[in-house]
């Protein structure tokens, strides 16, 4: 190899590294990633005391991956790579049939499911009103066989089976009603909750519990709100290559009026309307809070039927498409989110006059949740 | 720090490069010395301080052992030999196997030492044996004195082999501390074997990893045999590409500075025996314990008897060097067995065997011994070894097998053929105008694949949902 070959190999190597380097400091830092749905780190300024303690070399750490030029770009080619090695998954999701992606699940940390499921138990056995129970199953389960061949995958029945042993609670099996329709587009291809089709179905489960007759689907008309949603499956595989979700409606939201508790950085309780359908967030990454507007600590739905029972429902996120379903049933639907609402629950019933509590929680996060021990207190 | 990050990469490296060249050839060696100390105190600054005892403690021996002999007191360099021995040796204990001895003793019901807790300064096994053979040698003669402690610290903290290899002697590197040869042919060289290294170790041993790791953390229910082999190849393969991608990547750095390191791995599984294999595996770290150990005791110019202890003393040391757990010991002690055994009688049984049984031989040991390196607790070490020899609770292969499997034979059969002298072979066979052609090409896609699995590392999207 000649001289010169050898400075054009040098000068390539180095100049590949400076050009992200370059470009780098060039394009100015981004704030917020929608596809991760954080905000990224910022340039840290070090002081004595965080170059000594290394956590000013650690959060620049942060800050120069965080910021590295064409970040989703690199994401999406690592992808590539990855299919194109024959790997069937990626950063824990499954690519599988019918242009679907689904969340592995891996089997739960036993200690963790009992402990919730006695806090479950534990809060029915103390309460003075029925409380209803079920758990959603995930695509991993319902659609099992569009999963790649022997994919590993823990057993969510057995969830069930425990959580369908327990004494005190009202137990439904939401499963049955999904597996029957697990032919139908019942979960979005590209994240990991229930459409609203599925929610339905869900639904029926409910009433059937309830003793209720379910409206049927028929006097509903779809709405097609959005065309294009790419959930949280697409963000995290890092898979760019498949078709957008659409995000259907069925319940028109007349004379439905939402509100959402909160507090303000001060600790005052703050009240702020909120709508069945946010159509804001069609226009955001994050479309599936759509849906009453996302996460909330506790929220209230209130329906013209000021006549039908009041419910509570202690539940994730999965509830938020559910809810829709119920308004014709209820006059009012509480939604509690234990993640961010530590009242005391007993109390919250008596006050509020609530006639039926349902806890509904989809597998996945029911079995590695942290903060059921609230339910019980 | 490590070479198979973003900011190594993009930030510091070229940072390095263009800082050293253009410094004057005189303050080379300082201009380095500072960015070896950035490297090293970049993880854990308070142990820039280790490196700074280190440096005065070897320099300091260096001198006075030079002193002594010079005066004909061999006495005094003798003690100034097992001086620098024993602060070198009470570094590494204290910092890698304090902690260990103190919970293996308190299990035991001696509570003697208390747990400190101890963060394992990066690369303290390497740096050690480093400066503990300068003064050695320079005892022997087999090494001149330095007596410019920023040389000195150059070659202690020299970053491109500081935290994982291959072991440098001072002697090896004593000239190329003085005066080194930078040239545009040496840079290339050394991009060449950078990237190799760096797409072995990100591309190839990370991605391995992740099956082994699939294995590894399966329960004892669902392990089947034909399971643990898939684990323990993916493994064999992983360590291999790490270890031996990390060695490159250090002897690539270190041409681009002007340094030449000797080669650390030698296609280490087209070994035919045991005593083979570890003459092509992590040679540097083996022909230490050789200069300094095993000849020292007699090697194998003594009795039967001796030599046997040799081995054992030789082999358990190499195992606990490997990391502060029981299982290191056991492994060490695992190949003493199979050494010794090959020394005494089955090397000349085993060159009568037909090739590719001498290949199996070595193959199929060395798995299983790296089954006993890669499980630290017992228990499950016995539930995956017998899994291997066909008493698996999953019974001999079930679907997710096939799942991995076919997942990952691409990989698998890549990595086969990287760990083999095929490719090399290959390289050398083409002509010179399709080699300046492909070269350029394959140096970027190495470097743009690593760079997309290395974002892709630290992708992390916050699933709000998670709920």
């Amino acid at each position: 190899m000649s001289k010169k070959y050898c400075i054009f190999i040098s000068a390539l190597f180095c100049a590949f590294l400076t050009v992200f380097l370059a470009a780098g400091a060039i394009t100015p830092d981004r704030a917020f990633s929608p596809l991760e749905n954080r905000t990224l780190e910022q340039l840290p300024s070090p002081t004595v005391k965080t170059v000594l303690n290394g956590s000013f070399m650690s959060s620049f750490e942060a800050y120069v991956t965080d910021q590295f030029p064409g970040r989703d770009i690199w994401v999406d080619m690592k992808a590539r790579t990855e299919k194109a090695m024959g790997k069937q998954e990626n950063n824990g999701v499954y690519f599988c049939k019918g242009d679907a992606l689904i969340a592995r699940f891996d089997a739960p940390d036993s200690t963790q499911l009992t402990a919730n499921l006695n806090y479950v138990n534990q809060f029915a056995a103390k309460a003075d009103i029925p409380v209803y129970f079920s758990l959603i199953p995930s695509a991993a389960d319902v659609w099992a066989d569009r999963l790649p061949a022997g994919a590993p995958n823990a057993s969510q029945t057995a969830v069930l089976q425990q959580a369908a042993a327990l004494p005190d609670v009202r137990w439904y099996d939401t499963r049955a009603a999904l597996t029957a329709h697990s032919g139908e587009d019942i979960y979005y291809r590209t994240d990991h909750h229930w459409t609203s089709l599925g929610a339905y179905y869900g639904y029926t489960a409910l009433m059937g519990a309830l003793g209720k007759t379910p409206v049927s689907l028929s006097q509903y008309t779809k709405t097609t709100r959005s065309a294009d949603f790419y959930g949280t499956l697409f963000s995290s595989s890092g898979v760019r290559w498949i078709a957008p979700d659409a995000i259907d409606t069925y319940v028109p939201e007349d004379g439905i009026t939402v509100t959402s508790f909160t507090y303000d950085s001060k600790g005052t309780p703050v009240e702020e309307p909120r709508a069945l359908y946010d159509t804001s967030y069609l226009s955001v990454k994050d479309k599936y809070s759509m849906f009453l507007g996302g996460n909330q600590s506790l929220g209230v739905v209130r329906t013209p039927h000021t006549d039908k029972p009041k419910l509570l429902i202690i539940r994730d996120s999965y509830a938020d498409s559910l809810v829709p379903f119920l308004t014709p049933h209820f006059s009012e639907i509480h939604l509690l989110d234990l993640r961010y609402s530590k009242l005391s629950i007993s109390g919250y019933i008596q006050e509020q006059g609530i006639d039926q509590a349902l806890v509904l929680y989809s597998v996945p996060n029911f079995v590695s949740d942290r903060n059921l021990v609230w339910i019980a207190r | 720090m490590v070479f198979s990050s973003v900011y190594f990469l993009f930030l510091y490296l070229p940072a390095v490069l263009l800082i050293y060249y253009i410094t004057p050839l005189s303050w080379r060696n300082g201009v380095l010395l500072l960015f070896n100390l950035l490297f090293y105190g970049w993880g854990e600054p308070r142990y820039i301080l280790i490196m700074f005892a280190s440096i005065a403690i070897d320099y300091t021996h260096g001198i006075l052992v030079t002193r002594c002999k010079r005066r004909g007191n061999d006495r005094g360099a003798r003690l100034a030999v097992a001086s620098s021995v024993f602060f070198n040796l009470a570094l590494l204990f204290f910092f890698k196997y304090w902690d260990f001895l103190a919970r293996s003793l308190s299990a035991a019901g001696v509570h003697i030492m208390p747990v400190l807790n101890i963060r394992l300064p990066i690369g303290i096994s390497f740096y050690t044996f480093q400066t503990m053979s300068y003064t050695i040698d320079v005892y022997r003669g087999d090494a001149r004195c330095q007596r410019n402690i920023i040389t000195f610290g150059t070659f202690v903290t020299l970053f491109p082999q500081l935290i994982a290899g291959p072991i440098i002697k001072y002697k090896d590197l004593d000239r190329q501390l003085e005066k080194r040869t930078h040239s545009p042919e040496r840079f290339a060289a050394g991009v060449q074997i950078f990237v190799v290294g760096l797409a072995k170790k990100v591309l190839l041993a990370n991605n391995l990893g992740m099956l082994w790791d699939a294995y590894k953390a399966m329960p004892a229910g669902q392990l089947t045999t034909a399971g643990a082999w898939l684990g323990i190849w993916a493994f064999s393969l992983q360590l291999y590409f790490d270890f031996s991608g990390y060695s490159d990547m250090a002897t690539g750095l270190g041409r681009m500075l002007g340094f030449e390191f000797s080669p650390n791995f030698r296609y280490p599984y087209t070994a035919r025996s045991i005593t083979q294999f570890w003459r092509q595996w992590h040679i540097s770290l083996g022909s230490w314990f050789r200069e300094y150990l095993y000849i020292p005791l007699g090697g194998s110019r003594v009795g039967r008897g001796r030599l046997f202890l040799n081995l054992l003393v030789v082999w358990a040391a190499t195992g606990i060097w490997h990391g502060a757990s029981w299982n290191f010991l056991l492994w060490g002690l695992y190949f003493a067995a199979l050494l010794i055994a090959e020394k005494f009688f089955l090397l000349t049984w085993l060159e009568r065997l037909p090739r590719p049984l001498q290949h199996l031989y070595t193959l199929f040991f060395v798995l299983v011994s790296w089954a006993i390196f890669a499980v630290e607790d017992f228990s499950h070490m016995g539930v995956y070894l017998a899994a291997l020899f066909g008493a698996a609770k999953g019974g001999l292969a079930d679907g997710t097998v096939w799942y991995y499997l076919r997942s990952y034979l691409p990989m698998l059969a890549v990595g086969c053929t990287a760990a083999l002298p095929l490719g090399a072979q290959a390289w050398n066979r083409l002509k010179q105008t399709p080699r300046l052609v492909l070269l350029p090409v394959l140096l970027l896609a190495g470097l743009v694949l690593s760079t997309a699995y290395l974002v892709d590392a630290t992708y992390n999207p916050f699933l709000y949902f998670r709920f």
